[in-house]
Formats: structure tokens, C-alpha cells, sequence
């Protein structure tokens, strides 16, 4: 067989494997199917070979970088996720798929990228942090700027003093899609019995994003812990096909005071170390200049006190 | 399907009458509601309601594959009406200009041309080729086929909002004249969509469409 094929996607963050739907979605099929990819998790889409994340090589060179084709192409290297369904389950799929992507899609993009809390305090601040210098200074704003677009053109074109209706009409179709979610799932663990299928890693995908992540502003996340079915199917998931990943999310989860307990002895460190290396500066600078001199004739007296006086090493002298 | 009395009227300025930009939309006493969702939901609020026979699972599949057509179909009818160089030139900009003068037509319809663009390029479908979308539309009839099987109409006797919609969509597919008929093509493939549509059509609009096109089985 020729070089395996590598996947390129974003990396984990916030307790997920993958910070980014696409990337979650494709990895959850992969580890579904048991297919042997090597997953590259990067932070900086300009190092993948397509310039976006993610990216499957496969193994003859090709570079695939469309969700749906990169399923497709794993399905006919006999990755096959959906291979016991019947015809009539693989139309429910196709249906299901569109349904997520009319309903969930645009808001899912609104809470993260364009609800102006969520996105300056978790989704930008992410991104910023994880891209290597100088990408964190425009790279999030220029993908800020192409989700709003894109979400406009899905919604239409809206005129401001509609936004608000337009808002709530939006949430209204994604509470009522992950109710019908909820009810084709019943009591089942996967949607078509007992093995999951792809449209398991669709559905996972958006659900991790909305159920796990701790944002300021999740009125979706209200509507959808209510949905208890859809939370254990979740976290079935999550401990069942990403169990280290998943082991992250306890320690952020029991007190919001324990990351910030963790960076102290850092913070601490820094600024100590910070205060030290102004003091140096500033009496390296006195010294050499000429400010202040240091005795060492007599033993009596410290560098320390004759330092900011003046100097009055006549004796040397 | 409802057995309600409607008139329809054609406007050439039926899409800036309308609150959301797009129809059809429906003008009933002082309100105007626009687009199959609403309308549905506004009839459903004034008690008549297609799909209440329903359970809760079916209700969810009924939503899921409405909202399949108006991914596949609609996007490859919006598609091939203005992006596929050859049926714009010869029969949309035409039509779509046929009710103002010149040079209006002109510019209004290259207007509408590049917003469709536009959308196409923000949903993925920008870069596709005539085939792929052929392909899908392919893969989208054959979902419906199968989900449809021997049954006459989607949920077994009753006729529901995505039999509706179901049919308004291949109808249209079936009986327009286009520079080529792949498309049609697709659909006549599936031959129980096309019992599907001609007992609708004979069921429902046989008495009133008199001397109007109706679906051709060649």
C-alpha cells in the first residue's frame, strides 16, 4: 500500500478534540471506521497542503479538502461507516445532513463567530492564541469577516432593524431541529441502532460544539442540556471513540477557580521574573552611566546603601 | 391539498411585495405571509394542518427530507437557471427580464444573476460543474425514490407538507422547456416519482388546469 494518508485539522481546545466543526466531524467519522490516518492537529491553516483545515492526502498525493468529499473518499477506501444501513436509512442520512446543515448550521456560525461576547471572549481569543505570530493578528478577523458573510447569504439578505426578529427566528429553527433530533434518536445510542454511522459524526459534531463548550452566551445550551438524550449521546461519544482527549474536560469543569489557581505559579514567576530584569536594567543603567559608583574600599559600607546616594568615594578617588 | 379557495396573481413585482424578498407569498385579509414555512405554520394556526396524522419520529423525517429538497433541489434549479451559461443565455435572462422595458431587463436580470452567484459560492456550490450538480440531484431523487417506495404519497394514504412540496418541485423540473433536458432526465429515471406526480396532479389540479402543460411520459 502506498504513504498512509494524513489528515490536517485544526487542533483540540476546550475539551474537544477539534475546535472547528469540519475537522471534528471528519476526525469522528475516521475514528468511527477505524482508519489508519495520520492526524496532523495544527493551528495554522496556511501549513496544510490545501491552505484550509481541514485537508486529507491521500495516499496517492491528492489533496481533498471538502468534508463531504473527504467522507466519500475514505468510504471508497473501504472506510465504510454506513456499509450495514439500507437504502432507506442512507436517504434518512441524506435528509438529516441537510436538515443540520439549514437549521444548526447558521446558528451554530452566529454563537461563535458573530454574538459579539462569544467571539471576543472564547472564539477569537482561542485563535489568537493558538496561531503562530504574525497570523494571530489577522487571520481571526479575516474569518470572522467570511462567516458573516456566509451566514448572510444563507439567511438572506436582512435589513438591520430585522436583526433581532431575524435572531430569534434563527434560535427558534435550531430549538426545534435539536427537538427533532432528540425524538429520532429516541432512546437508541446511535441513529440506526446499535453502530454509528456518518451521520453519527455530523451530528456529534455539531452537538460537542454546542453542549461542551463553556461559552458566556449560550442560549442554545439551555434548550439543549434539557434534552437529555442528546447529552448522553454526546458524551457516549466523546468517552467511547476520544477518551484522552475527553479526559481534559473534568479538571476546567468542577471549579471555574482551578485554571486560575494553575496559571498563578506562572503568573507569579512571570512577574517576579518581570520585576527583576527592570531592576537589573535600570541599576546597570546608573552604573554604567556614571550615576552612581560602587565602593569596595570599606567593608562597612553595602553596595546597597551606597547606591542610590551619591558618590562619595573621595577616598578612592 | 387543503381544499382552501385561493386566486393566484401574477406580478412582475412579486418579489419586493413580498416582507421576505422571496416567494411565494400569500395575501390574506391584512396580513402577508411569505415562503412555504410560514405559510404553512399560518394556515396550521388558522386549523388546517396536513400533518397532524403524524408521530413525533415522522414529523422529524418529514422535516429532514423538506429540508433535503430545498438543499438539492432548489440549489440545482437555482443552479442551472443561472449559472450554466447556455440556459441563461437563451432562456432566463429572457424571461426574467420579459416584463420591463429596456435596458431595465438588462440590468435587473444581471443583478439577480450575480446575487445567485454570489450564494452559490458561499454554500460550496460555486466551483461545482453541470455534472456534479446532475450527480446530485441524482443522489437526491434516488433518496426520495427509495423514502417514497410503493406508497402513494410519503407517509402512506394521506398527502403531507413535503408531498407538496415534492411535487411543486419535480413538476417544475418536468415541464420546463430548457436548453437541455438532463435534468428532467434524472427524474423520469424514477419511475415512481413520476406515478407520484401524475396522480397529484390528476387528483388535485386536473380540473382546473385546463389546456396548461401537463407532465409528458415519453
Amino acid at each position: 500500500m502506498a504513504a498512509p494518508m494524513e489528515l490536517f485539522c485544526w487542533s483540540g481546545g476546550w475539551g474537544l478534540p477539534s475546535v472547528d466543526l469540519d475537522s471534528l466531524a471528519v476526525l469522528t467519522y475516521a475514528r468511527f471506521t477505524g482508519a489508519p490516518l495520520k492526524v496532523h492537529k495544527i493551528s495554522n491553516p496556511w501549513r496544510s497542503p490545501s491552505g484550509t483545515l481541514p485537508a486529507l492526502r491521500t495516499s496517492h498525493g491528492e489533496v481533498i479538502s471538502v468534508p463531504h468529499k473527504i467522507i466519500t473518499h475514505l468510504r471508497k477506501e473501504k472506510f465504510n461507516a454506513d456499509y450495514d444501513l439500507s437504502a432507506r436509512q442512507g436517504a434518512d442520512t441524506l435528509a438529516f445532513v441537510s436538515l443540520l446543515e439549514e437549521k444548526l448550521l447558521p446558528v451554530l456560525i452566529h454563537t461563535f463567530w458573530i454574538d459579539a461576547k462569544n467571539y471576543v471572549e472564547v472564539t477569537r481569543k482561542w485563535y489568537a492564541e493558538a496561531m503562530p505570530f504574525p497570523l494571530n493578528f489577522f487571520l481571526p478577523g479575516r474569518m470572522q469577516r467570511q462567516h458573516m458573510e456566509r451566514l448572510q447569504l444563507l439567511c438572506g439578505e436582512h435589513r438591520p432593524e430585522h436583526e433581532e426578529e431575524l435572531e430569534k427566528e434563527l434560535y427558534q429553527d435550531a430549538r426545534e431541529c435539536l427537538t427533532l433530533l432528540s425524538q429520532r434518536l429516541g432512546s437508541q445510542k446511535f441513529f440506526f441502532g446499535d453502530a454509528p454511522a456518518s451521520l453519527d459524526a455530523f451530528v456529534f459534531s455539531y452537538l460537542a460544539l454546542l453542549l461542551q463548550v463553556k461559552l458566556p452566551s449560550g442560549k442554545l445550551q439551555a434548550h439543549l442540556r434539557g434534552l437529555h438524550n442528546l447529552c448522553a449521546y454526546c458524551t457516549h461519544i466523546l468517552s467511547l471513540y476520544f477518551p484522552w482527549d475527553g479526559a481534559e474536560v473534568p479538571p476546567p469543569r468542577q471549579t471555574p477557580v482551578s485554571p486560575e489557581t494553575e496559571e498563578e505559579p506562572y503568573r507569579r514567576r512571570t512577574q517576579v521574573l518581570s520585576v527583576l530584569a527592570g531592576l537589573a536594567a535600570m541599576v546597570g543603567y546608573a552604573l554604567l552611566s556614571g550615576i552612581v559608583s560602587v565602593q569596595r574600599a570599606t567593608p562597612a559600607r553595602t553596595p546597597g546603601t551606597g547606591a542610590l546616594g551619591m558618590a562619595e568615594g573621595d577616598e578612592e578617588e | 391539498m387543503c381544499n382552501l379557495p385561493i386566486k393566484v396573481v401574477c406580478r412582475a413585482n412579486a418579489e419586493y411585495m413580498s416582507p421576505s424578498g422571496k416567494v411565494p407569498f400569500i395575501h390574506v385579509g391584512n396580513q402577508v405571509v411569505s415562503e412555504l414555512g410560514p405559510i404553512v405554520q399560518f394556515v396550521k394556526a388558522k386549523g388546517h394542518s396536513l400533518s397532524d396524522g403524524l408521530d413525533e419520529v415522522q414529523k422529524a423525517e418529514m422535516k429532514a427530507y423538506m429540508e433535503l429538497v430545498n438543499n438539492m433541489l432548489l440549489t440545482a434549479e437555482l443552479y442551472l437557471q443561472w449559472c450554466d451559461e447556455a440556459t441563461v443565455g437563451e432562456i432566463t435572462h429572457a424571461r426574467y427580464g420579459s416584463p420591463y422595458p429596456w435596458p431595465l431587463n438588462r440590468i435587473l436580470a444581471y443583478q439577480k444573476q450575480w446575487e445567485v452567484k454570489r450564494k452559490m459560492k458561499a454554500i460550496g456550490w460555486g466551483k461545482k460543474t453541470l455534472d456534479q450538480v446532475l450527480e446530485d440531484v441524482d443522489q437526491c431523487c434516488q433518496a426520495l425514490s427509495q423514502r417514497l417506495g410503493t406508497q402513494p404519497y410519503f407517509f402512506n394514504k394521506q398527502p403531507t407538507e413535503l408531498d407538496a412540496l415534492v411535487f411543486g418541485h419535480l413538476y417544475t423540473i418536468l415541464t420546463t422547456q430548457l436548453t437541455n433536458d438532463e435534468l428532467s432526465e434524472k427524474v423520469k429515471n424514477y419511475s415512481n416519482l413520476l406515478a407520484f406526480c401524475r396522480r397529484i396532479e390528476q387528483h388535485y389540479f386536473e380540473d382546473r388546469a385546463k389546456g396548461s402543460s401537463s407532465i409528458r411520459l415519453s
